[in-house]
Order: C-alpha cells, then structure tokens, then sequence
C-alpha cells in the first residue's frame, strides 16, 4: 500500500539521523594516556586523576557470588573512597579480544578500562599487542603478591610483564555427593574404572573447565606435566594427545548419555549434578562447591575431590585494554582489588571462595592474622593437599590443541 | 522480464517518495549489508580477530567440513520442524476461535499469552519440563509409567531436537496465532460469505477459501519464524546436542575458540546463515510472485 509522502519521508529522516549518530558514536576517538607517562607519575598524581570518573569493567558475569561481591561490596567501597563508578559490563575472554581487534580496526574509542583475563586470553591479547602496559607493578598493593609462586607469576608460561595484575588463584577440582558415592575414585585409573561400573553417570563439559579436565589426564596419563613444561613440544603434545583421546575413547559409551552429547557449559554440567543426572560435576575453583551448597544449589553432602596425579592450578588477572578511555581509573580499581581487605573479603567461604595471591608473610601483621583467621569450611580441601597436587599451567597452545583435538574426535558422533 | 503496466507503476513509484523510500530501505538494511561486507571480508582474512593468517583456502577448507553441513542441516531440520508445528497450530487455533463469544476471545488470549516471555526463559522452561530430571520425568516416574526419571527418553540434548523443536513451537505460535487472527478477521468473513453464497458447502469454503487465505497472509510470518528459528542461539545453547553442532553454536564456538587465527572460520559461518535466511526470503518473494495475487 502506498504511503502519503509526508509520513515516508518523516520515517526516513528519523532512520537516516538513528544511522547516522550511531556512526558518530561509534567513531568518537579518545586516546588514552602513554603507560610511560602515566608509570612516571607519583601514585597519589594517579589516584588524583581517577577521581570523580567512571571505570567499565569488562568480566564474565555468570557466577552470582562474583557479581555479588563486585557489585555489593567492591563498587561503593571504590564510589566512597575515591569518587569512582564502576560500571561492570558482560564480557569472556575471547568475547573481550574479539571486541579489542574490531575497535583497534575502527579505530573507535575503548569501551572498556579494565578486563578480567586468564593466560588463554593473556595469549591472545599480547599476540595481538591489545593490552596497555606495563602497569601491573606500579599498583602500591603490587608489593604484597606472593612473587615466589609460579602458579600466580607465570600465566600458562607466560610472564605476565606487567601487562596484567594477578587477582585470585584457584584450583581445579571434582565435585562429587558423598551421600550418592561414598567411596569416590582418588586417581585417574580409579576414576577409568569408576566410569566403567557407572555407565551414564559422568560427562565434561566443552568449554575452559572440561579442557582443563583434558589436560589433567593429559599429565596423568603422559607421565606428568614435566613432558609438556618449557614451552609448546609438538612431539610431546602428539603422544599426550593421543593417550588422552585413547583413554576418553575406551570409555565412550559410558559417559552420559553413552558419550552422544557433552554440556555445552560448566554451569549445564552443575545442573546435571544438581538434579541427579550425572553422580560427578568439576570446577577450576576448588572453593566453588561450598558456595554452590550455601546458595542452596549443590545437597549439603557435596564434597570437592582432587586426584592424586594432582590437578591444575592457576591464576586469573586484570588487564587494561590499549584502548581504555580510563586506565588511572584501572589502576586505582585494580590496586583496590589487590589489597589484603579485597583480597580477604573474596576469599570467605560465604562471598566467593577465590584463592587470594598475596603472600601472608608480607602482609602487615593485623592482615596476616586476619587470613590465618579466615573461616574454614568444613567441605574445603585442606591447604597442605592443594598445595601438595597443585600443577601449573603449561603454553596456551596444549589448551588450544587439545580443544581442537577432542572436538574432531571424540565429540562427533558416527562420522 | 515481464511487467505489468499496473505492476511497473507499483514497483517503481516515481519522485521524491522513490527516493525517501529508497533511503529509508537502505538506512533499515544498511547494518546488514555492512556486516555481510564485513563478514565477507573476516572470511578471507582481511579484518577480524586472527586477520592474515587466512586467505581465500579458509572458505574452501570451512565450507568442506562435514560438522558443518551436518549443523546447518540439523539447524534446518529443527527451523522446518518447528516452523511446520506451529504454523498448523495457528491455523487451528484461528479457525477453531474466530467468533466474538466469550470462549473464543479466552482462547484467542491464552494462544498469545506466551508472546512476551523472552526465548530464554522458554528455554530455560523447556529444559526443566522436557529433561531428564524434569517436570515430565519425574510425573512418568511417579505415576510408575517409567522405573526412574532417568529412563524417560531424552528430548534435551537429543540428536532429532524435539525438546528445542517443542519450545520453539510454542514460543512460535503465539506469533503466527496473532498474525493468523489478523488475516481472518481482516479479509476471511467477506470472501467466505461470497463463497457460501455461490453455493460452497463449509468444507469446500475451509478448504478453498479459508486456508488459502490464511497461509498466503501468513506466509510473510512464517518466512520470519523460519529464519529466525534457524539463527536462534539462546535456546540452542540450552537445548540442542553438542553433536551435530547447530549452525549458530558451532559459529559462536568458532568466533570465541583459543586459537585466533581459528575465529575467522565464523565470518564464513556467518555469511552461510545469512545465505540460508536469505534462501527463505527469495523463496518467499517466488511464491507471491507465482500467486493470483502476487502483488498484495
């Protein structure tokens, strides 16, 4: 039906001016600061500068504990004591690269001042000269992390360079309900058998947490993570492979659903354990079921379980993106984050349960005391046996391989 | 080409209406275009996350994987399906309520009272009703159909996508109920009496004025509910197998995979989904084209 021009050519003046203020926006060009510069500044100068702005903090958002205490408690502890608004947005890892390497293409103003980041994006980030730095060790609060510990001062093999700042440090674990099974396999081989007596009762998932699950038997199965250390082995990464997709094939029929369809996410697969479809669930935070069980979402008889072989620890950072229209403000929100108080607050057992990566030794005294103090959960895993099965990371490119790897051939099914 | 002198004149208005209404289609299609430029472009290693480290061989080597073909086959599959579904149920639940009494107008809003609700938390609905350990499972297990909830067969995650073909159906329907009501309230009374007044008994007025009537005004919705069913994401991911993956998840797995130099594999994705919605559309446009009144 034809249309009195008046009313077309209204709606086309509205259309045309939408398109053409997007395109304004979208190209508005705001350089941040040279990290040279703003490095040769006095702290206090920084937090000067930061004061009374507006910091975006690009994070995954897919924990309620997490935003809890980002937005609860984080947020108007930085608005009352440096003026600041934090502005938490959705975004994961390869999510925020993504993002990066369109804005860098168009060369449109940041979107983000701050970026939550593990070594996988780290890797990602740095090949592609994305991150703005170094910084990291500028931060006053810089002087407290635990220097001594590979796991937080190599990311995947990496050194960090400055270009990132540690923030908590976790642990990959099984979670299992002792009430279902009381005598849960304690190796990988006890694990294997495990499967074989309990058909339909275990899966992984097929995003970070189920590869790192793959990388665990990876280690176990190819004599230890000695075999894959000091950087990507294409020979190493071969014979591992290849015993892990043997291992995973052996068994194929009895995972869930005789191996025909994986979770897509780890928050699928806690589903699946929740109501009973499968008996074992997995997380990289070793502290995750005690929050699950106080949110009411895994039985109060939830149990975290390591494997004797050990399983991967790891760190996870902070990163300022080369574009962020705000980085002192970055700055002051990732110095914040990294003080004992923070630090200590996201550790309780009852927020988050995120390993802290401060060394307590140098911490002063009332501090110290104050995370010697912090509850202990009774379903926690001890110190000493974290410590004691602790593996770190190895090069990004086994993650990578390996996530290839199992999607070719182990998840199609008769092709 | 033939053309109409009547057809000519609708096609091609003249003046400045052409060209506001011209600007006006490209302003609404314009981030379209941009992004299938783009999307083009990321294909061949031009722009996008992993750019340069691909050439042309990257749409070759993406468009012979055989996970590929089987996830944009399997994406059809459950867009037809779903499509299909709940296309009859709006023709049904239109003609069954097309009266002003109290009943129909009820019947008429429950159909449509799904509408708001966002896909996913259908979605999420879907998961709980249909899974193993939900709702349907756990009635069949307590009324001693099945000896435990777990042996209820599996329409989540399932390899054929009924669960997600069934949420979809009833996300769908109360869009394409809305749009069939409109048709039959607009123009069906008219024709229908012209029908039955020339002699029609009621089955021949159903079948060769009511329903034809009714699939041609629903047949712009229905191309709509095709393509859209087919790109959806939210639900998929709650719903669909992890084999064979469906064509929107296997992209964003390619678009958010460790290895950059593997994300520009879903620019090439992107643009057989566009092709497949785009597919929809011509088809659409031959139909009306083909009709007695191929120009309403």
């Amino acid at each position: 039906m034809r249309q009195p021009d008046g009313a077309n050519g209204i709606c086309a003046r509205v259309l045309l001016l939408i398109a053409a203020l997007t395109t304004l926006t979208a190209c508005r060009d705001d350089t941040p600061p040279a990290p040279g510069e703003v490095a040769s500044l006095p702290w206090p100068e920084i937090v000067a500068a930061a004061r009374g702005s507006e910091v975006t903090w690009r994070m995954w958002r897919g924990d309620p504990a997490i935003n809890t205490y980002v937005e609860n408690w984080v947020a108007p502890r930085l608005e009352e004591r440096y003026d600041l608004r934090l502005r938490v947005v959705d975004g994961r890892g390869p999510e925020v690269v993504n993002q990066l390497v369109v804005e860098r293409e168009a060369g449109a103003r940041g979107r983000a001042d701050l970026v939550w980041i593990n070594g996988e994006t780290f890797h990602n980030l740095r090949q592609e000269g994305l991150l703005w730095g170094p910084w990291a060790e500028r931060i006053p609060a810089a002087a407290y992390v635990d220097s001594a510990s590979a796991i937080v001062m190599r990311d995947f093999e990496q050194d960090p360079e400055g270009f990132e700042s540690p923030w908590g440090r976790v642990q990959f674990a099984l979670i299992y309900d002792e009430a279902r099974t009381p005598d849960p396999p304690g190796t990988v081989a006890e694990l294997a058998q495990w499967i074989d007596e309990h058909p339909g009762r275990f899966s992984h998932d097929q995003s970070f947490t189920g590869v790192t699950f793959l990388k665990i038997l990876m280690y176990a199965l190819s004599g230890g993570v000695e075999a894959f250390e000091g950087g990507f082995d294409d020979v190493a990464y071969l014979r591992g492979r290849d015993r892990t997709l043997e291992w995973l094939e052996a068994r194929r029929d009895s995972f869930w659903r005789g191996g025909r369809a994986y979770p897509g996410g780890v928050a699928e697969l806690h589903r699946l354990f929740a109501n009973g479809e499968v008996d074992f669930t997995m997380s990289n935070n070793h502290n995750e079921v005690t929050t699950k069980v106080r949110q009411g979402l895994f039985p109060e008889t939830a149990r975290p379980l390591l494997l004797r072989e050990g399983t991967i620890a790891n760190a996870h950072y902070l990163g300022i993106p080369f574009n962020a229209p705000n980085p002192q403000g970055a700055m002051v929100v990732a110095d914040f984050l990294l003080s004992p108080e923070a630090q200590l607050e996201k550790a309780e057992p009852g927020v988050w349960g995120d390993g802290t990566v401060l060394d307590p030794a140098r911490l002063p005294e009332p501090w110290r005391r104050r995370f010697q103090a912090l509850e202990q959960d009774p379903r926690a895993l001890p110190a000493d046996s974290l410590q004691r099965y602790a593996l770190p990371e190895v090069a990004p490119e086994y993650h990578e391989r390996l996530a290839e790897d199992w999607r070719r051939r182990i998840r199609p099914v008769g092709r | 080409m033939s053309e109409s002198p009547e057809g000519c004149r609708r096609g091609v208005p003249a003046g400045r209406e052409a060209t506001w209404g011209l600007l006006a289609a490209l302003a609404v299609a314009a981030p379209v275009l941009v992004g299938v430029a783009y999307a083009a472009a990321g294909a061949v290693g031009f722009v996008g996350p992993g750019a340069g480290s691909a050439g042309a061989s990257r749409v070759w080597r993406v468009l012979s994987e055989g996970a590929v073909w089987a996830g944009a086959g399997w994406s059809l599959w459950v867009a037809a399906a779903s499509t299909f579904l709940a296309t009859t149920g709006a023709v049904v639940v239109a003609v069954s309520f097309r009266g002003w009494g109290r009943g129909d107008r009820w019947a008429r809003a429950l159909t449509i009272l799904p509408l708001p609700i966002p896909h996913i938390a259908a979605a999420v609905g879907g998961v709980l009703v249909l899974g193993q350990s939900g709702l349907l499972a756990r009635g069949a297990h307590a009324l001693g159909w099945i000896a435990s909830p777990g042996d209820m067969p599996a329409l989540v995650y399932d390899t054929a996508g009924w669960g997600l073909i069934l949420t979809l159906t009833w996300k769908e329907l109360p869009f394409l109920g809305l749009v069939a009501f409109s048709v039959l309230a607009a123009r069906g009374p008219a024709l229908e009496e012209a029908a039955r007044s020339l002699g029609a008994r009621r089955l021949d007025v159903l079948r060769w004025v009511t329903l034809p009537l009714l699939l041609r005004g629903m047949l712009p919705g229905v191309v709509a509910v095709f393509a859209f069913v087919a790109g959806t994401y939210e639900a998929t991911a709650l719903m669909a197998p992890s084999d064979p993956l469906a064509l929107p998840l296997l992209t964003m797995e390619r678009y958010t995979a460790s290895a950059l130099a593997q994300r520009g594999d879903a620019y090439v994705l992107v643009l057989l989904g566009v092709g497949l919605a785009a597919l929809a559309v011509v088809a659409h446009e031959a139909v009306r084209a083909r009709g007695p009144e191929g120009h309403s």
